[in-house]
């Protein structure tokens, strides 16, 4: 597709003789890296698809007996609706994050402002107070403001949390387009508003969309929010990692392997899937803009 | 403050500047605009992060026994955490975790990004197949690499045929068994961000390389790195302030054992497992300004290049 | 740029949709806002607390037999701490949400220091005579009583009967038989919870005790630690890691990773809690499975048998708004034989009635614990409790495992323990 465009003139001045070698080396280098990635994922895969308490624990991944028993527990638990959970409230904070975002990177990195720096610090030390000691009072004001088990209780927090990465994100990839475009742009007679979403945001695309997928992933897998402000109750706003952690075996100590493997490949696929989607953004990002001109 | 000095010192007497070709253009309906733009994010960061660590900081002040307060002991909780050898070898823990982890992630993820970034064969693949340990929970990733490493069952010992080696259980090896796992679950997230800046980088910046008969390591050091500075300060700032932070990895793996306590285990421990909200508080307001400190280095560095810009370096 | 738009214009109507909020957000929540009516609620966690568990079972037993004070289960998450900070967010904001708090046995005195549960002196006489005294006094803190004994639970030793004759009765014969037994069948000899978590010092404890150490005299006013027996018994655990008897991972071990151990046939030996016995014989295929018994657990002097105490206690939250009928839930829980057979029938969770344990004599686990829970002993259920057990952690885990000095670790302990009585 347009992703072909990308790397223009990367691969044409091997010789013949050492093309073989050079693919072999490739080829090679490929095969570890999806080794590294995909090998721990794999095993995720054969343990949830293993039934019985001894297979699960056992160091030969291909032990069986197998079965398909994990995923009907996964789903006899209402998963579907942790997974709806987590999705809107991911989702949520994914685009408040990237709206409000994307205004405050602009500023930072075009507009005239005041002490950027000092601002850009600001920014930062609002997500580096260690989370736990910031529970219990949030805990307190949550409950105050009944947003204990709700989705808003989630998101919110998480986009406040999240926002600094995006605004650090989006700010140096506004800061990276060249100004001559906006400026031209501005001869063209646009205004500041216009010059921001019609030239700037097309072209800082990757970073857009790079942003997006963090704050989606870090929002998707947060847990200590998570499991004190809506630690049960799929039906409101338990989450998946929350689910997944609550999952017990049948007896007091027993852990449940075989059901936390398959939760979590439930949960990859998807992921994946909204991951590979936002990528394709990333990298599309440059044949969709006008740099080249 | 210092920090103002690096601000193009035109914007800063913008206001008594009226009356210019350039003021008026520029003036003040871009300085509200930009007040504008980035009112809802302080806004919303503000009122969700201010109350709760300022809340924290007074805390701090405040002498304790478990939950119950006894009086206010001024800075006694700061001292008796700086003098607490438990802290110094937290901290030592928390950097070199921090060192190791982020200077592999980063070698890792920009190979990733360079990868993701060309044509070939198995690219989708590739490309999903990298995604894949990030998009992992990390409570979970934790838990398995904790069976991986771990005796029983002992899949890595298996592979290897290396017997009952004990990973996890005595030191060194069980820093570098954390290390690992961190680095699996987070290189692709520098990788991704890398990506993306490699993307903005125009194609005719790389093809000047070769007319110049640039070899591919040139190429990457003189040209790529260069103009990949913001992207690679921002990775590595966020990938910083977080390893500075690691709790879930090193509480599911060895509790902390073996020399891997890190200072959010220890504030963890003084918050939730044995309550003492002032001394807790203070052991994270002192995370909190060595990490901001840490960070404080990133944002100055990146500071330089938001302020100039791209156009400037060329 | 158009699908850039486009993205943008999705995502405006995402937020327009989503803005409409949280699904049957109040039907469900329950953030302490007064209950009506009777019904009471009990949070407690753990896999018997999920539906279909027999917590589930108590409270729709409890249900039947009072419709006008129904009791519901609020769950709570699978791991002690976890819970214990979700109770604690509660009653820290003085709460109403909770009527009944499953309590650890640790807790008691944490839980009576920050006036978060009712004393339950008015019906201590009915509790104290029908209860297991072990687990009496882990609900009792300063002379009082502040929770009503539910469920106990107490270390086994787990033996392999097709490699050693009979079980051990001191831990030194353990290591004896058990590094002989293991060395002919190709495998390791012992494992127990040697990870730097609660269940260490548990285990630690049990060596403790049972050469006749002791942390505080009766009613804790003074430290009895014997920094002499617990370096010699921290040294016997020492050697045993450095001369293999006990297997190479048990210093990461949980009682998870021990159990598997043994499930897969890997040890001869092994320190765990009754749940393991059902689960292997269920395996079919294990090599344990049908050679394996259970015993109490060794001693260092070969006398008699002990075992720290476990289990869960309920209590009566101090800001309940019904609070007469959580308090006669709770003294049903602990004394009426229905629900604490139920316990044992239902789920082999260890009741805390003395004499229920009579009528189940033919179920080996609980014939066996009948015969070992009026030895076991519980942890202080001190409010310093949980700061005495990291302490234990930190300075006697490297101890054992070889990286600090013996005398100085049991010293450290002894002075912690001299600071919380102060």
């Amino acid at each position: 597709m347009s992703d072909v465009a990308t790397a223009p003139g990367r691969e044409i001045e091997a010789t013949p003789r050492r093309e073989g070698a050079r693919l072999w080396g490739k080829t090679g280098l490929l095969g570890i890296i999806l080794l590294w990635c995909l090998f721990p994922f794999f095993w995720l895969i054969m343990t949830s698809l293993k039934l019985g308490d001894r297979a699960l624990n056992s160091p030969d991944i291909f032990q069986g007996p197998f079965g398909l028993d994990n995923y009907r527990n996964v789903f006899e638990q209402d998963f579907q609706l942790n997974l709806r959970n987590s999705f809107a409230i991911a989702g949520m904070t994914t685009i408040i994050c990237i709206v409000i975002g994307s205004l405050a990177g602009y500023a930072l990195a075009r507009l005239p402002l005041k002490r950027k720096i000092l601002l850009l610090t600001g920014v930062l030390a609002v997500s580096l107070f260690p989370p736990v000691a910031l529970v219990p009072p949030l805990y307190e004001l949550w409950r105050n403001l009944g947003l204990l088990n709700t989705w808003e209780g989630l998101y919110i927090p998480y986009t406040a949390f999240t926002l600094p990465l995006t605004i650090f994100i989006l700010t140096t990839f506004y800061a990276a387009i060249p100004k001559e475009l906006e400026e031209a742009a501005r001869v063209d007679g646009a205004t500041p508003f216009q010059a921001f979403y019609k030239v700037i945001f097309p072209l800082a695309a990757p970073g857009v969309f790079a942003a997006a997928i963090i704050i989606f992933v870090t929002a998707w897998n947060e847990f200590l929010l998570a499991s004190t402000f809506a630690p049960r109750n799929p039906e409101v706003a338990q989450t998946v990692p929350v689910a997944i952690a609550a999952f017990t075996g049948q007896v007091e100590f027993q852990r449940p392997i075989g059901t936390i493997t398959a939760a979590c490949v439930v949960v990859v696929i998807p992921m994946i899937i909204v991951a590979l989607a936002f990528q394709r953004r990333i990298v599309a990002g440059l044949t969709a803009g006008s740099v080249k001109g | 403050m210092a920090e103002t000095r690096t601000a193009p010192p035109e914007r800063n007497r913008a206001p008594t500047g009226r009356g210019g070709p350039r003021a008026r253009r520029k003036g003040l309906s871009e300085r509200a605009l930009a007040r504008l733009f980035i009112a809802p994010s302080l806004l919303v960061m503000g009122l969700v992060a201010l109350f709760p660590v300022i809340y924290a900081m007074v805390l701090s002040l405040y002498s304790y026994t478990r939950r119950q307060r006894t009086g206010f002991g001024g800075l006694d909780n700061y001292v008796d955490a700086l003098t607490d050898g438990r802290f110094w070898s937290a901290l030592q823990f928390t950097l070199t975790f921090t060192v190791t982890s982020v200077a592999a992630e980063f070698l890792i993820g920009l190979g990733f990004a360079l990868l993701m970034n060309r044509t070939f064969r198995g690219r989708g693949i590739t490309r999903a197949a990298i995604l894949v340990p990030w998009v992992i929970p990390t409570v979970i990733a934790a838990q398995m690499w904790f069976f991986m490493f771990n005796v029983t069952p002992g899949f890595i010992n298996t592979i290897f045929g290396l017997g009952d080696f004990s990973w996890i259980g005595q030191p060194g090896w069980a820093t570098f068994a954390i290390v690992f796992a961190d680095v699996w679950k987070t290189a692709p997230f520098v990788a991704l961000l890398l990506l993306a800046g490699l993307q903005t980088i125009p194609a005719e910046m790389g093809e000047s390389g070769l007319v110049d008969g640039a070899n591919a390591f040139q190429r990457l050091w003189y040209i790529t790195l260069p103009l990949l500075r913001p992207a690679i300060l921002v990775a590595l700032l966020f990938r910083t302030v977080d390893a500075l932070r690691v709790y879930d990895l090193v509480v599911v793996m060895t509790g902390g054992a073996f020399d891997t306590e890190s200072l959010s285990v220890l504030v963890q421990q003084f918050v939730v497992r044995t309550p003492d909200p002032g001394f807790g508080s203070a052991l994270s307001t002192i995370t909190f300004v060595l990490i901001l400190g840490i960070g404080l280095i990133f944002v100055r560095m990146l500071g330089r290049d938001i302020m100039v810009g791209r156009g400037a370096e060329r | 740029m158009r699908k850039a738009m486009t993205w943008l214009a999705a995502g405006g109507a995402f937020v327009l949709v989503m803005a409409a909020c949280t699904p049957g957000g109040d039907d469900n929540g329950d953030d302490g806002d007064g209950e009506a009516g009777g019904e009471l609620v009990w949070a407690i966690g753990g896999a018997e607390a999920q539906p279909g568990g027999v917590h589930q079972q108590v409270a729709e037993l409890w249900s039947e037999q009072n419709p006008d004070n129904p009791i519901r289960i609020e769950l709570l998450p699978e791991e002690a701490d976890q819970q214990r900070e979700q109770q604690a967010l509660e009653l820290q904001a003085e709460g109403s949400g909770f009527d009944v708090l499953g309590v650890d046995v640790i807790w008691t005195g944490e839980y009576s220091e920050n006036g978060w549960v009712e004393s339950l002196e008015d019906v201590r006489a009915e509790i104290e005579e029908a209860s297991l005294p072990g687990a009496f006094e882990s609900a009792t803190w300063g002379g009082e009583l502040w929770a009503a004994p539910y469920n106990t639970n107490a270390g086994f030793l787990y033996y392999r009967t097709d490699l050693v004759e009979e079980p051990p009765t001191t831990w030194a014969d353990l290591c004896q038989v058990g590094v002989a037994a293991a060395e002919a069948a190709g495998i390791q000899p012992f494992i127990g919870q040697g990870a730097q978590y609660e269940g260490f010092v548990v285990n630690w404890l049990e060596y403790y005790w049972s050469a006749g150490g002791e942390l505080y005299n009766e009613d804790q006013t003074e430290v009895l630690f014997d920094t002499e027996l617990a370096a010699q018994v921290t040294q016997f655990m020492a050697d045993a890691i450095a001369q293999g008897c006990y297997a190479p991972g048990f210093n990461t071990a949980q009682e998870e990773p021990a159990r598997n151990e043994f499930q897969q046939g890997n040890v001869v030996f092994m320190r765990n809690w009754p749940y393991v016995y059902g689960l292997v014989n269920e395996d079919t295929g294990s090599p344990a499975n049908g050679n394996f018994d259970i015993a109490p657990l060794p001693t260092v002097t070969g006398e008699g048998t002990i075992s720290a105490l476990g289990g869960f206690n309920n209590a009566v939250s101090a800001f309940s708004d019904n609070k007469d009928a959580a308090i006669d839930f709770v003294t049903w829980a602990a004394t009426d034989p229905e629900p604490q057979t139920l316990l044992a029938t239902e789920a082999s969770v260890p009741p805390t009635m003395e004499s229920v344990y009579e009528d189940l004599s033919d179920d080996p686990v609980m014939a066996l614990l009948g015969e070992v829970l009026p030895d076991a002993k519980p942890r202080p259920p001190a409010p310093q409790w949980n700061e005495i057990s990291v302490e234990m952690q930190r300075a006697l885990h490297p101890a054992v495992n070889g990286q600090g000095d013996i005398q100085s670790a049991v010293e450290s302990v002894r002075d912690f323990l001299e600071g919380t009585i102060e």
